[in-house]
């Protein structure tokens, strides 16, 4: 198999291709004990404690992106989604749905962001699956993703538990990844310096579960953005929730593109932001926490959680009038993750 | 191009100041209408109806495109979509508009070759990689959008693209304000002036309509600053009993607009009577294609003629359109019309007054 050769339907047969295939490309990739047992399944080692378990699938179009690949992505986002039910993520499963006529070389670059980024968060892909369809049944290349991780004793994080007077970190810019996507769509090839933020915030979280704050909720604001996941905390707590304009992190050119297109940064999708919500006795100790983090250093309070409106989002503005956040009702971007 | 936003717009001081203003000169009660979805988008993100004093009201009036285009346009583009060999092409936002029957989306959904573009161009672009297929263009916008689409044709027929049409339901927006102040029970003590279609078509255009009815006007931009200049301004003239034209944009909008652009726009198309979403039929506020175009109109090229067709029953658009009612008073609001399943246009782009209205207030 090299590097000019395309992914074909035999490759996902299960008969000698395939093998060829996991053996000279993926196997040497992703350093799995378990994969190379070759196994149905895997059969792991968890430590004691409760298990979270998360799964997500990855469609994003184009396939590659300034800062990254829907490779990187998909592991992140499982990483993120284990970590935000106050976890650590260990093991992650993989699975591909490939377009026939897919370059080998995008493969062999996708698996290779997907190794690395496995090694940065510190958690081992242990099983997976290939599948190929005829060429318009997918689009170049679909990844699943999924993950288990063990959440410490003690810990209890949920977006049910965020109490009036809670502050609310935000552990950077809003809006980087889905504006980078969007960017890149035909027609829109605009010269800024954006990129996607996706990464892995597992260390982030342990970090701020072992400074030994209280912690009320950990989510991370992906598809509908910021504004969509505060709304979804306002209605699982039964509180409200009041944001700071001028206190949003939003890189300029990224507010310029939003500006141009008609887009709220608000409901823009991040793939490397947490939001932290925990009460205002810690939120300051937790703020310098994720900003000793190598992905958390525009961490910014940027509201609290009140008793006023329960279930809204209420955002003051920069000329100190205000207006409801709702959720996002439907305009979504296509295929951004 | 690299993207810079201008901040000083956005200087909460200077905002500040100027609500204070508003409310020392404001006594009298003031209505007031921005005639521009963008401007409706801009009141509604930066909170601006929750600092105003009491006595000032704004209302939302035709000023989103794609709310003013007619069911029967509609329907005309949901047509196109359902003929063997064609590729229609559109904004995203009239995707999800409800004809009489079905929408772009859906009709999408089940096999037609629907394609939303950024722009016209990449229409023709989507025409001259498809040789052997049609692809209509869904014209629709005001002054803003009509040279680029004039421009664009200039393109096409020197490219010889042959495969190429659009169907135009664009609009005029001077005639529109005038159908408004003729229109019964319409009280509008002062215009908001479109930002973006004065570029092109200067403060001049609206001399006409100015002078006719006495109406305090003013050309605003978008940013907080600007939309509370404008109503200042309006809120003075209006205290004063002083009605005047101010363009208070200069820094985008000059007298005599986009010389080139205009010349454009008046090369390809000529005025004609338009028909537009509730309000009905107002002369001279359309563009067709003139006689020299035509081989690029798809009404003619494919034979469409769609019938009128009534509105759905209990919309309010219309009334909304024209500010006779704030889409809280429309039954169907929050009950039957959401974003998620619009009846009437103005739930379904962003800029328009109910969708707005939907995610902001």
């Amino acid at each position: 198999m090299t590097d000019n050769d395309i992914i074909l339907l035999d490759h996902g047969s299960g008969g000698k291709v395939s093998h060829a295939m996991f053996a000279d490309l993926i196997l040497p990739l992703f350093d799995s004990p378990e994969l190379a047992r070759q196994d149905d399944g895997a059969v792991l080692e968890v430590p004691k404690g409760r298990l979270a378990f998360s799964t997500d699938s990855y469609v994003v179009d184009p396939i590659f992106f300034p800062g990254g690949n829907i490779g990187d992505l998909a592991v992140n986002g499982t990483v993120n989604d284990i970590s935000m039910c106050g976890a650590q993520p260990l093991y992650i499963s993989v699975g591909l749905i490939i377009e026939e006529g897919l370059p080998v070389k995008d493969l062999k670059t996708i698996l290779e962001t997907m190794a690395a980024a496995a090694k940065k968060a510190n958690v081992r892909i242990v099983t997976g699956d290939t599948k190929v369809v005829p060429r318009g049944k997918a689009d170049k290349i679909f990844i699943n993703t999924s993950g288990v991780g063990v959440i410490p004793e003690g810990v209890d994080v949920s977006g049910c538990s965020a109490v009036p007077g809670d502050k609310i970190i935000v552990s950077g810019t809003l809006a980087d990844h889905g504006i980078t996507v969007l960017s890149e769509r035909e027609g829109l090839k605009f010269d800024s310096d954006v990129r996607t933020d996706s990464a892995p915030l597992n260390h982030m979280v342990k970090s701020i579960l072992d400074s030994e704050c209280e912690v009320h909720v950990l989510r991370d604001p992906t598809r509908g953005g910021l504004g969509t996941t505060l709304n979804e905390i306002a209605g699982q707590s039964g509180v409200g929730i009041r944001l700071y304009e001028e206190r949003l992190p939003v890189r300029g050119s990224v507010q310029g593109t939003c500006e141009l297109l008609g887009f709220d940064p608000l409901y823009i999708a991040n793939e490397g932001k947490l939001i932290a919500i925990v009460p205002e006795k810690d939120a300051n100790q937790v703020l310098e926490v994720i900003r000793a983090d190598e992905f958390g250093k525009e961490a910014v309070i940027v509201g609290e959680v009140t008793d006023q409106s329960p279930g809204r989002v209420i955002l003051e503005t920069l000329i100190g009038g205000t207006r409801v956040v709702d959720m996002l009702a439907g305009e979504q971007l296509p295929r951004i993750c | 191009m690299s993207l810079k936003y201008m901040e000083e717009f956005r200087d909460a001081r200077l905002a500040k100041e100027l609500v204070k203003r508003i409310k020392a000169v404001s006594t009298k009660p003031l209505r007031l209408m921005e005639v521009c979805g963008t401007h409706t988008m801009a009141i509604f993100r930066h909170g601006i109806r929750s600092v105003l004093p009491d006595g000032i009201t704004l209302l939302s009036g035709p000023g989103c495109p794609v709310c003013v285009t007619a069911q029967k346009d509609i329907d005309a583009y949901v047509a196109f979509s359902g003929m063997k060999d064609v590729i229609v092409t559109t904004f995203g936002d009239l995707m999800k508009v409800p004809g009489s029957g079905s929408t772009l989306a859906k009709e999408k959904a089940v096999g037609a070759d629907v394609r939303i573009v950024y722009s016209i161009f990449d229409a023709i672009n989507i025409a001259k990689k498809n040789p052997t297929k049609e692809v209509v263009f869904c014209a629709v916008g005001f002054e803003t959008t009509i040279p680029t689409i004039a421009a664009s044709l200039l393109t096409a027929q020197a490219e010889n693209v042959s495969n190429f049409s659009i169907y135009a339901a664009n609009k005029l927006t001077p005639p529109a304000l005038a159908a408004l102040m003729e229109a019964d029970g319409v009280e509008i003590d002062g215009f908001i002036l479109p930002g973006h279609v004065s570029v092109i078509t200067g403060t001049d255009a609206y001399r006409g309509t100015f002078e006719k009815y006495d109406i305090p006007s003013v050309i605003t931009g978008f940013e907080p600053v600007d939309v509370l200049k404008g109503i200042l301004i309006l809120a003075e003239q209006n205290e004063a009993g002083r009605p005047d034209l101010i363009n208070a944009y200069p820094r985008a909008v000059s007298d005599k607009g986009n010389e080139k652009a205009k010349a454009i726009m008046n090369q390809v198309f000529e005025i004609s009577a338009a028909t537009w979403r509730g309000i009905g039929e107002i002369p001279e506020s359309g563009m067709s294609l003139r006689e020299s175009y035509r081989q690029f109109d798809a009404a003619q090229k494919f034979g469409i003629d769609m019938p009128d067709v009534p509105e759905p029953k209990g919309c309010a658009c219309g009334e909304i359109l024209m500010g006779l009612k704030t889409p809280e008073a429309c039954k169907l609001y929050k009950k039957v019309c959401t974003p998620m399943s619009p009846v009437g246009p103005c739930m379904v782009s962003s800029e328009g007054a109910c969708a707005a209205y939907y995610k902001y207030a």
